[in-house]
């Protein structure tokens, strides 16, 4: 069979390659993660994947904005070549500090097909502070997100200080209308937060926690769903091992939301490239 | 040219640094801000022209949709106006990415003497504040001056055209480089010398040094190399690896111990050899998964069969009294060097923090240098932007408060790695420098910071100690230097790596070059941040984010290819030789000239009186208190303590999950607000192992006997371990040691030979506790002096020491982390247990704290009866068996009843009369409020309570009541029948988070 291959960036801080990695391998695909610099000088051509992902970490230490050094940086020097990506219907993740960096660059929104243009922007928490806790995500079942396929609600950790979505509001109506909103936060039976803290973690204008670009191909979102690769990552698990067990079910091993969600880019290649 | 760009935030959006100062200058000091907007400067001195200024403005440092910007000062109106920017010299990270950005998008280098200094400007409007108010500001809550300078402009003084007018931060030091040769006519003039220039030469070195220098054939041989008299270089390599710091002076020093009352006297040698490397070493014998211990930078363990983990800890206390965010993100970044600098290099998978300062709400007379309030905000932030920065789960962490700590307040940070067992076929674990190997210095260049600094912690704070030492740490270049040498490590081409800490080039080629025996070291090809730094100073800089790496020479262009791809500076410095001599030059002349075994030539030990006055000799009593009337209220009360209540503020702002192995959070219950008993983490991904990790500080019932403190201590970390899955037979221990001075003086330090005696019983208390329990060392650090003399109301300077304080870390290896437990109770219906004895030890306890109050009942771990107890819990876990389990720890069974209710939002009805106790009618007071130890606290489901019966037969384990969701309600039986405490999970919610719940 032949293989899906993801390219996970790395170096000048980003730190989250490793899980992000592990989690396409467990996806069924084959993870390369590569320095940035391999890719500005050409020793690692973009053509040769058919996912990109960006990850999360503090590229440049969040200096002058998350993801804004690391925008301006591939952009200069590589520009072209993920324009030609997008071209191509190839996908590309941006998790965390590779959300910020995708609405730097003006891959998202990607609004009339400008991929270029910065019109949305993630900002500081209105909570003031870098936060860590898990969140309840309910997603839009008739976004065009390759990757939320079949995906209604799902938890993950938010572990930013700048995770705060905000823009115009005649942009966020144009996000809606092609439904662009891809997840929002939402309480625990699955119902948008409506801006209530700490269900809504940072004060996202319409709890928009992730958004895509029109053809659903490209894909920003700030919590983690790398770091839900296992069961045990969930802060509930112990409790919800205990409470199947009365039930007298076996604990459930498979897949996690997160490996899922990746999974579901991975077959979106199989299903169109192969 | 000199231009600066402003941006902030549009004004429609909010300003979370400017609301942060709102709030805090209400709250700390009750001014009134009516509205504030924080500003963004970046003063660039380069020959930049006006169109690539204005493409830079545009295309790096303003975001179209949130910022505005300008290349003149931006028309943002206010009543007063504070402008904050660094001292020249002071690490500007930001600075430093802009220089980055700027030289990528442009493609061009700045040249020497251009650069870019950040600083910020907050507009506040506020009609009635005044000038002396805003000062106040300024300097108590926006800037230090230590590393920090601000100015304030009224509406008025403000010229529209000018702003802040800043000036470039660019540090000219105008020098030539040069060394001095010292003299060693006599030991007074050597003293005074070292006096002068800050050597902190031990008065009784000074003889074995002069020896050396004066010795014919040491003259000889110098002459050789155009050398006589020491050089301030040399003196400057001795002073570092004599410092208390480097050399652990005191815990190799002679303790003659005399306890007052029973006349036992006795003399020991080295509380390091007998008490930490003896046991450890004969456990190292016994324990197959205790890898490498006692030398290198931490200490290696076996996690699996492929890979061994790595920890250490350390503390970073005088640097974060001063500046407290400089000095703590220093500390997290520093302690992350000695994983990356074990062995042939570990990768980072988790940390951890510990702070002890003073009460935050303090407004006495006395002025320690920094408020305990800012300083803690100072180190929380400090931790947490080092700590997630580095891209390293922060997974647990304590803060605690004693007014000791006002003294000098404590920050431990630890460090965990991980690393595969062989990497290109060599064992991980070993290295050696090899004559012939090229010294090649890696990450930051060297400035003047951090000069002293291992000197100056080895001294108790003064208004003499030289605030130079505080640095400010920078995790993105030491991140991408952890990412270099990981790829070098698996390629095989480090033969050894260690960091540069304390000491700098000093102690880490000083120390690394006793393997081959010698070294030549050409100082002037080390990279500096600004020229006309003398040779002492970048042999002694601790500038940080630095590694030393010996490699082959045949690997040097591998080497350096790796290095320029990560963008990581790396520079050959030198050669270690198998000379026998510590050789340094500078443009070929020779500056140090001394012999590698010059540290072994006699230099004394330390010498200490200890005496020890048992409790009873210092007028400790039980204090006499009747009995409560309102057990509810005192509850709640115990609850609202600020070292028991809800520190979730804390927590949150640490990423405790990147690297996405987390299995058992800081965090944990139905609300996800109570502290875990433990970590547990994941660091090999593709496996179910996992690695549990707890830390405990008792410092309290050092108020009674050091002794009980320490072996507390070590039996809460255990237990610890034990309550989410740990695994007895692998334990492994880090030892934190800070204490206060311990040398007596009549006037200055009266009761310096008590301190000593407190001492050598913790020393003691941790090999009984180590071997009773069998915990190797894995590592440990010491930190003496800490003591500060604070300015009083009438100018007088008072002596406030902290409690003699341990930290400990523990480890364990779980098999399989889906058989973890956590302690929220998970179901109704289930039975809740106390196993281990309750006895009457309310000594230095939180209920007694309470009412000012120490007593002397401290709690003593009973280390046999505990053995079996643990690895029955152990067992009971392992078969699943409890749906929950918890340890026992500060505020007693009281307390952590209540933490359990609230964490499974559930009810539990519990029956005092049924907990295992101490022979003698136990009050309620007692049975709730005693910190016994070597308890838990568990609940166990219907169907296996016949079998976990049984399986505790025979040890003090007793079902003490239920867990019910009839109400949620935790209800308290006394001993006389009586329903004495009744509270909901809510009212106890309620009460945790009263102190710090608005806090976010």
């Amino acid at each position: 069979m032949r293989q899906v291959n993801a390219l996970i960036l790395t170096g000048f801080g980003l730190n989250c390659d490793h899980e992000t990695a592990l989690a396409f391998e467990l996806a069924g695909a084959r993870p390369h993660r590569v320095h940035i610099n391999a890719l500005v000088a050409g020793k690692i051509d973009l053509a040769d994947f058919h996912i990109l992902a960006f990850g999360g970490g503090f590229s440049w230490g969040d200096d002058h904005g998350a993801g804004v050094i690391q925008a301006v940086k591939l952009k200069n020097h590589i520009g072209g070549d993920l324009l030609s990506f997008v071209d191509q219907g190839k996908l590309i993740i941006g998790i965390c500090n590779g959300f910020q960096a995708l609405v730097n660059l003006g891959l998202l929104p990607g609004l009339n097909q400008d991929y270029t243009r910065r019109s949305v922007a993630i900002t500081y928490n209105d909570c003031g502070n870098f936060r860590d806790q898990w969140v309840h995500l309910t997603a839009a079942s008739d976004s065009p997100c390759v990757f939320t396929k079949g995906i209604g609600t799902a938890d993950f950790p938010v572990r930013h200080g700048e995770g705060k979505f905000i823009a115009d509001p005649d942009v966020v109506a144009a996000l809606k209308a092609g439904h662009q909103v891809v997840f929002q936060y939402a309480d625990e039976k699955g119902i948008p937060a409506n801006g209530a803290f700490p269900f809504n973690p940072n004060g996202s204008i319409q709890d928009i926690a992730g958004i895509c670009d029109p053809t659903g191909k490209i894909f920003g979102l700030m919590p983690h769903p790398e770091a839900y690769n296992h069961v045990t990552n969930h802060p509930d698990w112990t409790r919800k091992k205990q409470l199947q067990k009365r039930l007298k079910k076996p604990f459930a091993t498979q897949d996690t939301p997160g490996i899922q969600l990746f999974g579901n880019g991975v077959n979106y290649i199989r299903e169109r490239f192969f | 040219m000199i231009a600066c760009i402003e941006i902030a935030l549009k004004q429609s959006l909010r300003d979370a640094q400017a609301s942060s100062l709102i709030k805090k200058a209400a709250s700390y000091f009750g001014i009134h801000i009516q509205s504030a907007r924080s500003i963004h400067m970046l003063t660039i001195e380069s020959d930049l022209g006006t169109a690539d200024l204005e493409q830079v403005r545009q295309k790096i440092f303003t975001n179209p949709v949130t910022q505005v910007s300008s290349m003149s000062p931006l028309e943002i109106d206010f009543h007063w106006c504070i402008w904050i920017g660094f001292r020249p010299g002071v690490k500007d990270n930001p600075g430093a990415t802009a220089m980055e950005a700027i030289e990528d998008l442009l493609g061009r280098s700045f040249k020497s003497g251009e650069g870019i200094y950040t600083s910020r400007r907050y507009c506040l409007t506020g009609e009635n504040l005044t000038r002396s108010q805003v000062e106040t500001l300024a300097r108590e809550l926006l800037s230090n001056p230590i590393i920090q300078q601000f100015k304030i402009f009224s509406s008025a003084d403000w010229d529209p055209e000018k702003g802040a007018d800043v000036k470039p931060a660019r540090v000219i030091l105008d020098h030539t480089p040069c060394f001095d040769f010292i003299d060693i006519d006599s030991d007074q003039t050597l003293a005074a010398i070292s006096d002068q220039r800050n050597l902190a030469l031990n008065i009784r070195d000074i003889p074995i040094i002069r020896q050396y220098f004066l010795d014919q054939e040491v003259v000889a041989q110098r002459k050789k190399m155009g050398l006589s008299k020491p050089t301030d270089v040399e003196l400057e390599y001795i002073s570092q690896a004599r410092s208390d710091h480097c050399n652990h002076n005191t815990f190799n020093g002679i303790f003659r111990y005399k306890n007052i009352l029973t006349g036992e006297q006795a003399v020991e040698q080295s509380l390091f050899k007998t008490y930490i490397q003896e046991p450890t070493l004969a456990l190292k014998e016994k324990k197959d998964w205790v890898v490498s211990v006692l030398w290198d930078n931490a200490g290696v363990g076996e996690f699996d069969e492929e890979n061994n983990y790595v920890i250490t800890g350390e503390t970073h206390n005088s640097p974060s009294n001063m500046e407290a965010y400089g000095g703590a993100i220093t500390g997290i970044v520093g302690v992350y060097r000695d994983p990356m600098g074990t062995g042939l290099g570990s990768k980072l998978f988790m940390g951890s923090f510990g702070f002890c300062v003073g009460d935050i709400n303090y407004d006495g007379p006395l002025k320690p240098p920094l408020h305990p309030r800012r300083l803690l905000d100072g180190v929380i932030e400090g931790v947490r932007d080092g700590g997630n920065k580095s891209g390293v789960p922060t997974t647990f962490g304590q803060t605690l408060f004693d007014p000791g700590y006002m003294g000098k307040s404590l920050v431990f940070v630890t460090a965990l790695g991980i690393m595969p067992k062989q990497v290109a076929g060599q064992p991980s674990h070993e290295k050696k420098t090899s004559p012939g190997d090229l010294i090649i210095m890696s990450g930051g260049r060297v400035g003047k910071d951090g000069i002293h600094g291992v000197t100056a912690s080895s001294e108790s704070y003064s208004e003499n100690t030289p605030a130079g030492h505080v640095q400010i740490g920078d995790p993105y270049t030491q991140k991408k230097m952890h990412d270099f040498l990981l790829e070098c490590r698996d390629e095989g081409l480090i033969r050894f790596i260690t960091d540069n800490g304390g000491g700098g080039l000093s102690s880490s080629i000083g120390e690394s070059a006793m393997i081959s025996n010698g070294c030549v070291v050409h100082l002037d090809q080390v990279p500096l941040k600004y020229e006309g730094l003398d040779m002492w100073e970048i042999w002694v800089s601790e500038s940080q984010e630095r590694m030393t790496i010996a490699i082959d020479p045949a690997d040097l262009d591998r080497f350096m290819t790796k290095s320029a791809d990560h963008g990581v500076e790396s520079t050959v410095i030198g050669e270690y030789t198998d000379s026998g001599k510590l050789h340094i030059t500078y443009q070929g002349k020779t500056c140090a000239y001394v012999d590698m075994d010059l540290l072994d030539k006699g230099f004394p030990a330390w010498e200490f009186d200890a005496v020890w006055l048992p409790p009873e000799t210092r007028g400790l009593f039980e204090p006499v208190i009747r009995r409560p009337a309102d057990f509810n209220s005192l509850m709640t009360a115990m609850l609202e303590r600020p070292n028991i209540c809800s520190k979730e503020w804390i927590i949150r702002q640490y990423d405790h999950e990147v690297q996405g192995g987390s299995v058992i959070k800081p965090l944990v219950g139905v609300n996800r607000n109570i502290p875990s008993d433990a970590s547990v983490t994941r660091p090999v991904l593709t496996g179910k192992r996992g690695l549990a990790f707890s830390q405990t500080l008792l410092p309290w019932y050092s108020k009674i006997d050091a002794y009980h403190m320490m072996t507390c201590t070590i039996d809460e970390a255990v237990r610890r371990l034990i309550a989410v899955g740990g695994c007895f037979d692998h334990i492994g221990g880090v030892d934190n040691f800070c204490w206060p001075d311990i040398g007596y003086h009549p006037r200055t330090n009266p009761d310096g030979r008590f301190k000593a005696a407190q001492l050598v019983r913790a020393c003691r208390a941790l090999k009984d506790a180590c071997m009773a329990y069998e915990i190797p060392l894995l590592s440990g650090k010491d930190s003496m002096y800490v003591d500060g003399h604070l300015e009083g109301a009438f100018g007088e300077r008072i002596k406030v020491s902290a409690l003699e304080t341990v930290q400990f870390s523990a480890t364990s290896v779980v098999d399989d982390v889906t058989r973890c437990q956590t302690l929220d109770p998970k179901a109704a219906g289930d039975f809740v247990y106390v196993a281990g004895i309750t006895g009457n030890e309310l000594g230095a306890s939180e209920y007694y704290d309470l009412f000012c109050k120490t007593g002397r009942n401290v709690p003593q771990v009973n280390f046999a009866a505990n053995k079996i107890l643990y690895k029955t819990v152990e067992k009971t876990v392992r078969m699943e068996m409890p749906a929950s389990c918890h340890a026992v720890a500060r505020g007693g069974l009281g307390v952590h009843l209540a933490l359990m209710a609230m964490a499974g939002n559930l009810g539990m009805e519990i029956d005092l009369t049924q907990v295992p106790a101490a022979p003698g009618d136990l009050s309620d007071e007692i049975l709730l409020f005693s910190e016994s130890a070597g308890r838990f606290i568990m609940t166990i489901p219907p169907d296996h309570k016949a079998v976990f019966d049984k399986l505790c037969k025979g040890l003090a384990v007793c079902c003490v009541g239920q867990v019910t969701d009839i109400h949620d309600r935790l209800k308290i039986t006394g001993t006389r029948g009586k329903l004495i405490v009744d509270l909901s999970c809510f009212a106890l919610e309620q009460a945790f988070n009263k102190p710090f719940g608005e806090m976010i």
